[in-house]
Formats: structure tokens, C-alpha cells, sequence
């Protein structure tokens, strides 16, 4: 037997196989077969491939754009949006269409190739995530970004093309969908109740217990009640914070030994899968979001996206989150 | 300079990449198929699926023997059970329901062929009849809020091993999120201008001709303006209608004749891709539903099929934010589809 549940933010209805779940074996996670390249433009050495840095983290005696560096920050060579110009809005018939202005920048997070967060020191983590928070607040002060998207790509299979591990930062000129359907129902939420639902869940989760991972002094990590892919994993700061960008250096440090592990523990259950994960937090429009809380969430890729999720929203979740949260924990 | 698009209906933005615009290529890791003489759904093998629901069979022949054209039979594998009452439960601040509903396998011909494509257009058709005979049986169940159609083709599409077309459909007793969004989006535009949007949007689109893909008798396909993946196609009566199995017996036939049209002018043109089609239609009218909550959808709301091409992986962007980057503009895949010759 399934059970339907229902997202108590979006209102999403997913499938969830109870009865008999799947375990981590049943996936079947394809290697991550790169293409092959004589040089990688991420690499120490190899600075002169990329543009040219925005920023890094570097002691003071290296020069920008030679070796030295522990995290640094390029722009996209093929960025999805383009920096310069000014935003222009128009209607195309019944359409509406914008030039697409923003930026792409890449963060790579090391400079030895074919290592992932899991293989970085919590130190190196915390640099990486002081990184992240930086260019987020610096592309904040300009007024024509409203959303500031922060993502990795892990795994051909999460659609990354090259094996150096890198973060991705693309500043949007509107708030994508996902995002505005979490801020409408969070408020929806909050105007009536007078709290953040994100708040509630954490105590939810907390009491229930048999979904949490871990929990440090700042952050619970978690399965969420309602995944939308089996061993959906979420990183909720405990204390209410509406923008990852204005994390304290405490915060940060927590959040780099959470994050750390979590991904351990995934790689470790999941034998090295593909996953994306994505820094959810408020938009940068001079609006209030009382009711929001920016969280972290991390998407195995283990399972295909068939007809049904993609053209109806419906997911179908082979193994119920509790049970996932156990594998993880490595308790089976 | 790529550009932003708002999809009208329900207000997603994409990105379009229209310097970018190329041609992607067909990438289909393929596992191995299943031995053509294992194949479940192959005329004479009836015994080892469940018991048939309906079928379009020679008369005169038994249930669960050959001389079929079109069978449908429960999934082996469901993932909602038909069996029991619906319960609805709160959990602290969620909502839970137990998975009742149905899950069938719609058997598009007896032969071991692969791709609807391949099919003739009156065979296609009679596919389409079980649909809507699915249809108008599982709309009889005060359980069941919606039917979901679809098909999954080649194996990275969700499509399994099994190379015998079929579709398949599900009745939940909930409206998946989706078509809810399309369903609002559609009223909204109704409220206002007292007009169906995607009858505007045909409209528009015939008289640019940018983004049509094929145009003949009862129905037409399209690029949509803001497409989310390269190649996506949908497919669209012309004559207004909310509710699919509506259709009358002619134009299933135009209905067959254009899911062939298309769907062989992506296997011909981009390498055989796999693809994963959807059909969007309005949600079962119970006499007991909220009282005037669809008082407008027949005049509001248009059925449709919407085709995707599974050509690149979605990447965490995408899932994460609902914000797609289409690397192939409509306008270009639209132009280089219509230049396939197809069957």
C-alpha cells in the first residue's frame, strides 16, 4: 500500500510506498562517466582557462589568477544570463518576455581535481560556505537581481560536465516559481497562525525524531516528511533566519559540520550517487518574508523523473523518508 | 542575448538560450531489453498480466485470449491500489491520504513494436478509444478527483525494458499539483477577458506560424512560447473542448494521425529520442464537489497532449527553483521540426 502526502508549504500531493520500500541497493547509481580532457580549467595551475577571478579565498602575497588559492570565483565562460545592460520588459501578444539579464558565476571549491565537499575539512567547508554567503550579499546590492540562486551540480547524472566540483551562483532578475510558491505558502501560513511554517515543521520533526539525521548547535538535518525523491535530505538553520547571506561566522561553522557529514552519510548509503542541492532563501525585492526560513535542500539523483512527475507535479517516493533517515543514520 | 519568457498559463519563467540554439543529440544510455519472448503485453502471452479491464478485441474471442487489437489491463506493479475507502488524516501539520486509486496499462497494439510512431493512425486511434473508455468508467468512482494518461518511451525516460508501446493511467483521488496550477491559470485568464487562453494561444500562434510544428485537420502542435525543454511539443484541438474524452470518433482519428505526425518527426529528426508525453484534461465533475468551483471550466479551460523529448538531463537548477534553461529556442526546434518530413 501507498500513502498520499501532502507538502504543507506548496500543496504538493506525492506518492509514498510505504508498504515496501525501497532500500539504497535497489537504485541503480550509474558511474560517473566524464568526458575525458587533457586539461581542467579548474585546477591550480590552470587559471589562465577561466575568465578572470572575481574573487578568492588566497594569502595575500598570491596574485589574483595563479596558483595559491583554497576556493575562487570565476564567471560562467557560458553564463545562462549576461551581466551587462539594463533590464527590458515587453509583451509579445497575450506573452511577457525580458532580456535575460543576471549573472552565472562558478565557485570552485578546491583546487585539487575530483574532490567533493565530503573530502574537504571542515575548515575548507567553512571557507567554501564564507564564500557562497559573500558573493551572495555582494550581488545583493544590485537592485536588479531579485533572487539570488546558489546550487551544485554533483554527477553527470545531476547534469554536472566536468568532474572538478564546483557551486554555481545565478542572480535572477525574477523570483523562479519554485521559490515564490514556497514565499506565498509560508505566508499564506503565517498570516494566519502568526509563525513560520518551516519553524513549526522543525518541531514537528524534532518530536517524530526518526526523520532527523543530526543536529548541531545551530542546524537539524533532516528527511522531510514529504520528499519529493527517495532520500531527499533538507538543512534547516534552528534559529529563524530569512536570508542564508546574513549567516554569523558561529552559524557558518555549524553549518560546514552538518553539511559535511550529511553529504558523508549519503555518499556512504547511497554508494556515491549524483545528487543537486540548492540554497533556498529569501528574495532580494525589499519585500518582508516574515514567514520564511531559508533551508538547504539535497536531491539524490537516483531515481528517473518519468512522464507522470514532470507533467503533473506528482511524485512517486519509492522509499518513504523515515525509512530513508534510517539507512542514513546507518542503522539498518 | 538569451531571454526570459513567462509561460501565460501558469506564470513559470524560462530561460531561453537563443544564441545558443543548436541541435542537441540523442543521448540514450540503453540497458539491455528484455527477451522479445518475455514480453507480457505480446498477443498470446495474456495469461501472464492480470485480467483484462476492456479491450478492443475481434468478436466473438474471449477475454484474456488473442484476436485483440487494444487491451487494457491493471499495472502488475500499481502505485495506488484500487481496493478500499478513501480515509483522509492529519499527521500535526500534514495531510495524508492512503493510496487508493487506479493504475492501468493501456496495450497499443498486439505486435512487439517499440514506438506509437510506428503504429498506423487508426490503430493509434483505437488506443485513444480505450482511453477515453477508461475514462468515462473511472469518472463513475465518486473516489477519483482526476485521470492521469501518459506514456514513458526508451528506457531514460522511466520507460523500463519491456519494448512494447503502451501508455498508462492513473486515477488519484487528489488533483495533482500541475494541472491545478494550469486549471487556476486558465480561470484567471477567463475571469478577465472571457476567453479560453489556449484558444488565444492558438490563434496567436497560427497566424505567426514561428512556433508551429504541424497544422492539418481537427488539430495542431505546437513549440510553446515558453518551452522548458529543447524539442517540447504540444498537441492541441482547434475546435474548444475542456474535457478529452469529449472527442468524437473522427477526430480521434485526426488525434492518431497527429500524435504520429509528430512523434515521427522527433524519431526521424533528432535520432530516436526518448520521450515522455502527458495529457492534460479538465478533472472529474462530481455533482458533490464545491459548489461553483467549476462553473466556468467547460468554456475556460482546453485539453491538450504536451510532448517532451528527454534530450538533456534537468539539472538541480531547474528542479529547484521550477526556472528551466531551453538551450534550443521554440522558434528553431518549431522551423527544424517542420522541415522533417516524418511518416
Amino acid at each position: 500500500m501507498t500513502q498520499l502526502r501532502r507538502d504543507p508549504i506548496v500543496g504538493r500531493w506525492v506518492i509514498v510506498e510505504v508498504e515496501k520500500p525501497w532500500k539504497p541497493e535497489d537504485f541503480a547509481v550509474a558511474p560517473h562517466a566524464y568526458e575525458e580532457i587533457t586539461r581542467c580549467p579548474f585546477c591550480a595551475g590552470n587559471e589562465r582557462m577561466t575568465p578572470p577571478e572575481i574573487t578568492a579565498v588566497r594569502p595575500d602575497t598570491s596574485a589574483p589568477d595563479t596558483p595559491g588559492w583554497q576556493v575562487r570565483v570565476v564567471p560562467n565562460k557560458f553564463p545562462a544570463l549576461q551581466i551587462e545592460g539594463e533590464l527590458d520588459r515587453r509583451g509579445d501578444g497575450l506573452y511577457d518576455r525580458t532580456n535575460g539579464i543576471g549573472a552565472h558565476e562558478i565557485i570552485v571549491e578546491t583546487p585539487e581535481h575530483a574532490k567533493d565537499l565530503p573530502d574537504l575539512t571542515y575548515e575548507e567547508v567553512r571557507l567554501v560556505l564564507e564564500t557562497y554567503a559573500k558573493r551572495s550579499a555582494d550581488l545583493q546590492k544590485d537592485a536588479r537581481f531579485k533572487y539570488m540562486m546558489l546550487f551544485r551540480n554533483y554527477g553527470i547524472a545531476a547534469g554536472a560536465t566536468l568532474d572538478h566540483n564546483h557551486a554555481q551562483l545565478i542572480a535572477l532578475p525574477m523570483i523562479p516559481k519554485n521559490v515564490l510558491e514556497e514565499l506565498d505558502g509560508s505566508a499564506a501560513y503565517f498570516e494566519y497562525r502568526e509563525r513560520c511554517i518551516f519553524c513549526d515543521i522543525l518541531h514537528q520533526e524534532k518530536e517524530d525524531e526518526e526523520r532527523i539525521l543530526e543536529e548541531n548547535d545551530a542546524f537539524v538535518a533532516f528527511c522531510p516528511y514529504v520528499s519529493r525523491f527517495p532520500f531527499e535530505i533538507w538543512i534547516l538553520p534552528k534559529e529563524h533566519k530569512d536570508f542564508f547571506c546574513r549567516s554569523t561566522p558561529q552559524e557558518l561553522e555549524a553549518l560546514a559540520r552538518i553539511l559535511k557529514d550529511t553529504l558523508t552519510r549519503m555518499r556512504r548509503t547511497l554508494n556515491d550517487p549524483a545528487y543537486n542541492f540548492i540554497i533556498h532563501t529569501s528574495p532580494n525585492d525589499g519585500q518582508e518574508y516574515p514567514g520564511y526560513h531559508w533551508h538547504i535542500e539535497i536531491m539524490p539523483r537516483i531515481s528517473r523523473i518519468a512522464g507522470l512527475e514532470w507533467g503533473t507535479g506528482l511524485y512517486v517516493v519509492p522509499t518513504p523518508p523515515e525509512v530513508a533517515a534510517h539507512y542514513l543514520k546507518g542503522t539498518p | 542575448m538569451p531571454e526570459l519568457r513567462r509561460d501565460p498559463i501558469i506564470g513559470r519563467w524560462v530561460i531561453i538560450a537563443v544564441e545558443r540554439a543548436r541541435r542537441p543529440k540523442g543521448v540514450r544510455p540503453n540497458p539491455p531489453a528484455a527477451s522479445e519472448k518475455e514480453c507480457p503485453f505480446c498477443e498470446g502471452r495474456e495469461a501472464t498480466t492480470p485480467p483484462e479491464i476492456f479491450a478492443i478485441r475481434k468478436e466473438g474471442t474471449a477475454a484474456d485470449t488473442p484476436g485483440w487489437q487494444t487491451r487494457v489491463v491493471p499495472s502488475r506493479t500499481p502505485f495506488l491500489k484500487i481496493e478500499g475507502k478513501i480515509t483522509h488524516r492529519g499527521k500535526g501539520l500534514y495531510d495524508v491520504i492512503n493510496g487508493i486509486g487506479a493504475h492501468e496499462i493501456i496495450v497499443e497494439t498486439p505486435q512487439h513494436i517499440e514506438n506509437i510512431a510506428d503504429l498506423d493512425e487508426a490503430q493509434i486511434a483505437k488506443g485513444i478509444t480505450c482511453w477515453i473508455d477508461r475514462f468515462k468508467d473511472l469518472v463513475r468512482d465518486e473516489r477519483f478527483k482526476y485521470v492521469q494518461v501518459y506514456k514513458n518511451y526508451g528506457a531514460s525516460s522511466g520507460g523500463g525494458t519491456i519494448r512494447h508501446t503502451r501508455s498508462q493511467l492513473i486515477a488519484t483521488p487528489i488533483t495533482p499539483k500541475r494541472i491545478k496550477e494550469e486549471l487556476r491559470g486558465a480561470k484567471r485568464y477567463f475571469d478577465y477577458h472571457e476567453r479560453c487562453i489556449f484558444c488565444d494561444i492558438i490563434r496567436q500562434e497560427l497566424e505567426s506560424k514561428a512556433r508551429v510544428v504541424a497544422d492539418a485537420d481537427g488539430f495542431v502542435a505546437l513549440a510553446p512560447y515558453a518551452s522548458r525543454f529543447p524539442f517540447e511539443t504540444w498537441i492541441l484541438p482547434k475546435e474548444h473542448g475542456c474535457d478529452f474524452s469529449g472527442t468524437s470518433v473522427e477526430n480521434r482519428l485526426y488525434f492518431g494521425r497527429m500524435i504520429k505526425k509528430v512523434l515521427g518527426k522527433l524519431r526521424d529528426g533528432l535520432e530516436d529520442p526518448p520521450y515522455n508525453f502527458v495529457l492534460h484534461t479538465a478533472p472529474f465533475r462530481h455533482p458533490k464537489a464545491k459548489a461553483g468551483y467549476w462553473k466556468t471550466i467547460a468554456e475556460d479551460y482546453h485539453w491538450h497532449l504536451e510532448i517532451i523529448p528527454r534530450l538533456t538531463p534537468s539539472a538541480g537548477f531547474e528542479w529547484g527553483t521550477g526556472f528551466y534553461i531551453c538551450p534550443v529556442s521554440p522558434e528553431e526546434a518549431a522551423k527544424y521540426l517542420r522541415e522533417v518530413e516524418g511518416p
